[in-house]
């Protein structure tokens, strides 16, 4: 019996590109369950760590996590494995800059959160720290055009924040606008100086005069 | 009978009273408003707006809740016809028909239908909440917490099944949000579940974070993404009532898609959204017009028209009397009770008459107030969408951010709805739906209460849930919804129904 060269090579390319065609990998699928599947352990773990499990007929507090962890880890393995067929579902390409981006602002945020929890006096206080961190980690997000709307949006709710009780109701209000004006090219500085003015009146008349809520307004000195 | 036309008397002397007209009013117009601006849904603003209603008493508040919800059906409808804009999910469909009417110059005839289906629709669902509440709240009276851990479970399911895209994808998004439920204080042991230490998280994350940042904070990121797609109004409205031919057309579309409509909203999982494209699907099956769908119908915008306002009304069924919200407006209506002190559920009939019928009552107010608000005024509505997005997103941002702060006044609450915006953000990216984690985190802690003392009462024997009967039906159901979705074809069906 004589193999035709030819005859293989043919036949193993037909195969390859069979396979191409049934191997679909639905790359937002998979990335779903890896995020599911990384909730799932470290919630499951915690759990088996910290809480009492307790039989079925007693059930402690970890039964309940132990059951909705696990479930969880199971739905995101098999999301996981369906998703290797049924694509193809690919991510958008990120470019170097982008991923440079992602990681280096969670890595900014969580260093600077650890880092200003650890002083000793007032910035440790009253959640400075984290709000500080994110604001790092959201500034870093932003530097490639891809993340600016996500990270500058974010910013401005947690600039917001942090100014809020030694700045005032006002100027965290202008702030936060300002940051987050900043997100949408066609912004014009006039249009957001005159949305700032309207919505510290507008909030002025609904949170102040009419739900009266704690807060200052003015900066505290 | 006389019963239900006294206890409906009640709700109407309570929900006349001006400060409850007046709410309503709001909420209806807040309900347009919203309604007719794309990339701002009834979720987002109804939790945007949950801080503002702590300082009113309950019943006004719901009332005014109530009023954006089924308000943003007539309102979304409104662009559809005279943009081809859909302002929310469910007037999609009406895009359709709706928008090609309008190009043969019916524009004000689809309005007109679009409004009296909506009105007949919503008078229908009023009188359907009214009449099966006290009965539904009897049997809900009479279950054990079998029964009640059983129907959560079948409402998480259906919710999932029934959810966009990939059903495993939703249970996996459930499932994480009875996760989230479960951080904060455990009940029974008083032990911190997951709080690392945290201080505000004993009282477990804040259910307006969750909802603010993932359906309010990572919507802004996605609309400012897109580009932005808004023409002016081109076309004229015309005169604002039907032809005898068209009255005679619209009039079965619309009281199918009211019964269809009224079907859907009480599952779990269904709503407004569901319904009127179930309504479409009827409609191009069972209209004599069936041919002419596609060139501008009117059985194509008055049954989906209808079916939306029927839902939004009967979706109310589920959690008046059994405390479970059917979707993720009603998820946050359970939040808004829940902070108000009372606990949803069958006693609420009895120990909130005033709220239960009250509610009922304004609904049915508020759906003549629309009818009023919405067809002469239409010109205003349209001219809304001419206040570009740059504005409205800051906005929206600076009420959240307020909003949530001033829930425990602590900033604590910003950065965690920032981080739940990040979150929604990737979450959609990935295709992961935020609806059916919404509705299993207000679940997830019921379940948990009642997954416990029902094996303790049965001395651990899981077995129980299917020999009681009711408990077991529900779960045969929930088996079936399940096994349903995995056959091809009914997938293919439901993904047709949901993408229009």
């Amino acid at each position: 019996m004589r193999l035709n060269a030819k005859d293989l090579a043919g036949a193993v390319l037909l195969m390859l590109s069979k396979a191409q065609r049934t191997i679909r990998a639905n790359a937002k699928d998979l990335a779903g369950a890896v995020l599911l599947m990384a909730v799932a352990i470290v919630g499951f773990w915690i759990n088996l760590e910290d809480h009492a499990i307790g039989t079925a007929r007693r059930m402690g507090p970890g039964y309940m996590p132990m059951l909705a962890f696990g479930l969880l880890a199971a739905l995101a393995a098999l999301t996981f494995i369906l998703g290797l067929f049924n694509g193809p579902d690919p991510l958008e390409r990120w470019t170097q800059a982008e991923l440079l981006a992602v990681v280096g602002g969670l890595a900014v945020a969580i260093a600077v959160t650890w880092v200003l929890a650890l002083q000793p006096g007032l910035i440790s206080r009253n959640w400075y720290p984290l709000g500080l961190g994110m604001l790092a980690g959201c500034l870093v997000f932003s530097i490639p055009p891809r993340w600016r709307k996500l990270g500058l949006v974010t910013a401005g709710m947690v600039v917001f924040g942090l100014v809020l009780e030694i700045g005032g109701l006002f100027l965290a209000i202008a702030l936060c606008i300002g940051v987050a004006a900043v997100a949408d090219e066609t912004q014009t500085v006039k249009g957001t100086l005159a949305l700032i003015l309207f919505q510290i009146v507008l909030c002025w008349f609904v949170f102040i005069k009419e739900l009266d809520i704690r807060v200052n307004i003015w900066p505290q000195f | 009978m006389d019963l239900l036309i006294a206890n409906l008397a009640h709700g109407f002397g309570v929900a006349f009273s001006l400060k409850n007209l007046a709410f309503c009013l709001l909420g209806c117009l807040i309900g347009t408003a919203i309604g007719v601006l794309p990339g701002i849904g009834p979720v987002a603003t109804i939790s945007l707006l949950l801080p503002i209603t702590f300082g009113q008493e309950a019943t006004t508040a719901i009332i005014m809740l109530a009023g954006i919800y089924y308000g943003a059906q007539y309102g979304g409808s409104t662009t559809s016809i005279l943009l081809n804009l859909p302002g929310e999910v469910s007037s999609v469909v009406t895009t359709l028909e709706g928008y090609k009417m309008a190009r043969n110059g019916r524009a004000g005839a689809a309005l007109a239908v679009a409004a009296i289906g909506s009105f007949f629709a919503g008078t229908v669902g009023t009188v359907l909440v009214a009449a099966s509440g006290p009965i539904l709240t009897e049997v809900a009276l009479s279950f054990g917490p079998w029964e009640y851990f059983s129907l959560m479970l079948l409402g998480l399911i259906i919710s999932a099944v029934l959810a966009q895209g990939s059903v495993l994808k939703a249970i996996a998004m459930v499932v994480l949000g009875v996760g989230l439920g479960l951080v904060g204080t455990d009940v029974q042991t008083g032990q911190q579940r997951f709080t690392f230490g945290i201080p505000e998280l004993s009282d477990g994350i804040g259910f307006v974070s969750i909802a603010m940042g993932m359906f309010g904070i990572a919507e802004i990121i996605l609309n400012l993404e897109r580009p932005e797609a808004r023409e002016a109004l081109k076309t004229k409205v015309g005169t604002l009532w039907l032809t005898k031919e068209e009255w005679k057309r619209a009039t079965p579309s619309v009281l199918r898609g009211t019964a269809l409509g009224s079907v859907l909203g009480i599952l779990p999982g269904g709503g407004a959204a569901l319904a009127s494209f179930g309504s479409y699907m009827m409609e191009r099956r069972m209209s004599k017009y069936g041919h002419e769908f596609g060139t501008g119908a009117i059985e194509g915008v008055a049954g989906p028209e209808s079916a939306n306002n029927a839902a939004a009304q009967t979706s109310f069924i589920p959690l008046l009397t059994l405390g479970i919200p059917a979707n993720a407006v009603m998820a946050l209506m359970v939040g808004a009770l829940i902070i108000q002190g009372i606990q949803p559920g069958p006693r609420m009939v009895e120990s909130q008459p005033d709220l239960f019928w009250g509610l009922i009552a304004s609904m049915w107010i508020g759906n003549v107030m629309l009818l009023i608000i919405n067809l002469p005024l239409i010109g205003m509505w349209v001219k809304l969408l001419e206040v570009p997005y740059r504005y409205l997103y800051p906005s929206i941002l600076i009420f959240c951010a307020i909003g949530v702060y001033s829930l425990q006044n602590n900033v604590f609450d910003v950065y965690q709805t920032a981080m739940f915006g990040i979150f929604g953000y990737m979450c959609a990216k990935l295709r992961l739906e935020p609806a059916p984690m919404l509705i299993g985190f207000v679940l997830g802690p019921m379940m948990e209460e009642h997954l416990r003392r029902a094996m303790l009462l049965a001395r651990g024997d899981p077995m129980v849930f299917l020999q009681r009967p009711i408990s077991g039906v529900l779960l045969g159901i929930a088996a079936i919804a399940l096994i349903a979705m995995l056959l091809p074809n009914l997938r293919k069906k439901k993904d047709e129904a949901l993408a229009g």
